[in-house]
């Protein structure tokens, strides 16, 4: 009973959702760190498709075909579910900013830790207000 | 505290610029001395910055994904720049040479002004980095209040 409260597909993927935008968090602030540092290739982190493609196969079943034996060919083109996705990290390489090889954007990475704080926060607004449907429900006011 | 280390992170960024201001506020100090303890004019001074590999980092992140992320810059070292002195004629300088020339230090005024501006900003941007962690910290620890 607990756990089909607590391990539901909602209240995980909003805490994948967390745990992406914490590392994007990290990344963002070692890019702007490393400013100034020569031949320094920034780092990006993406989790957001992979989590809407696995919510999406949790909610529709998936377009994949159903195996019911290990030796069965699956067609999932992605085997990750909201349980066991993991964030991608990325190194930009192949351009350069400046001459000194660094190729971190000031002004995008700032942007880009503006909207990931606030992002964090929405997340964070919408899990406590799932919380409190939970509440609701155990308390019935 | 894995979350906490983002702080550390842009805390790394503040201490290298900060590092980066007192090297130019010794340069525009030393902009006009010709003499030091080894001898000749003083020369302008850089810093290199490099990317930090924490040395000492736990089993778990050694073998997760922390490892991919990096943890911050710091500078690895001050080298003197190795461009001509500057030669002005100046025969009633004690420091000048029999031509008549004193050698003053490769220290350009402008070019240090706009690399202390430089430096501000990037320390500003590590300062807003540390009031969105502190933020964000604070929102997680009011989820179901």
């Amino acid at each position: 009973m607990l756990t089909r409260i607590f391990d539901s597909t909602t209240l995980k993927g909003m805490e994948k959702a967390l745990d992406g935008a914490a590392l994007r968090q990290k990344v963002i602030a070692n890019n702007i760190a490393n400013v100034d540092t020569p031949n320094y290739k920034a780092v990006e982190v993406t989790f957001e498709d992979q989590l809407r493609r696995a919510l999406e196969k949790e909610v529709t079943g998936g377009l994949g075909l159903k195996t019911t034996h290990p030796r069965h060919i699956s067609v999932d083109e992605e085997g990750s579910t909201v349980f066991n996705m993991e964030p991608q990290i990325r190194t930009v390489k192949g351009t350069s900013y400046r001459n000194d090889k660094n190729n971190v954007d000031i002004d995008r990475e700032m942007a880009k830790n503006s909207e990931n704080e606030l992002y964090y926060n929405a997340v964070i607004r919408a899990l406590n207000d799932e919380f409190k449907l939970l509440r609701t429900a155990i308390t019935g006011r | 505290m894995s979350f906490l280390r983002g702080i550390d992170i842009a805390a790394s960024g503040m201490t290298a610029q900060r590092l980066r201001m007192d090297v130019i506020a010794n340069n525009l100090a030393n902009a006009e001395t010709t003499r030091t303890s080894k001898g000749g004019p003083y020369r302008r001074q850089m810093v290199i910055f490099e990317e930090r590999k924490d040395a000492n980092k736990s089993f778990q992140e050694a073998l997760g994904r922390e490892l991919k992320i990096g943890s911050g810059v710091r500078v690895k070292s001050i080298v003197e720049d190795s461009a001509p002195l500057r030669r002005v004629y100046d025969p009633s300088h004690p420091d000048a040479d029999p031509e008549g020339y004193v050698n003053y230090p490769n220290v350009n005024v402008v070019e240090e002004m706009v690399d202390m501006i430089a430096a501000t900003r990037s320390y500003e941007a590590n300062v807003t980095v540390i009031g969105s962690i502190k933020n964000m910290t604070m929102k997680a620890l009011d989820i179901g209040r």
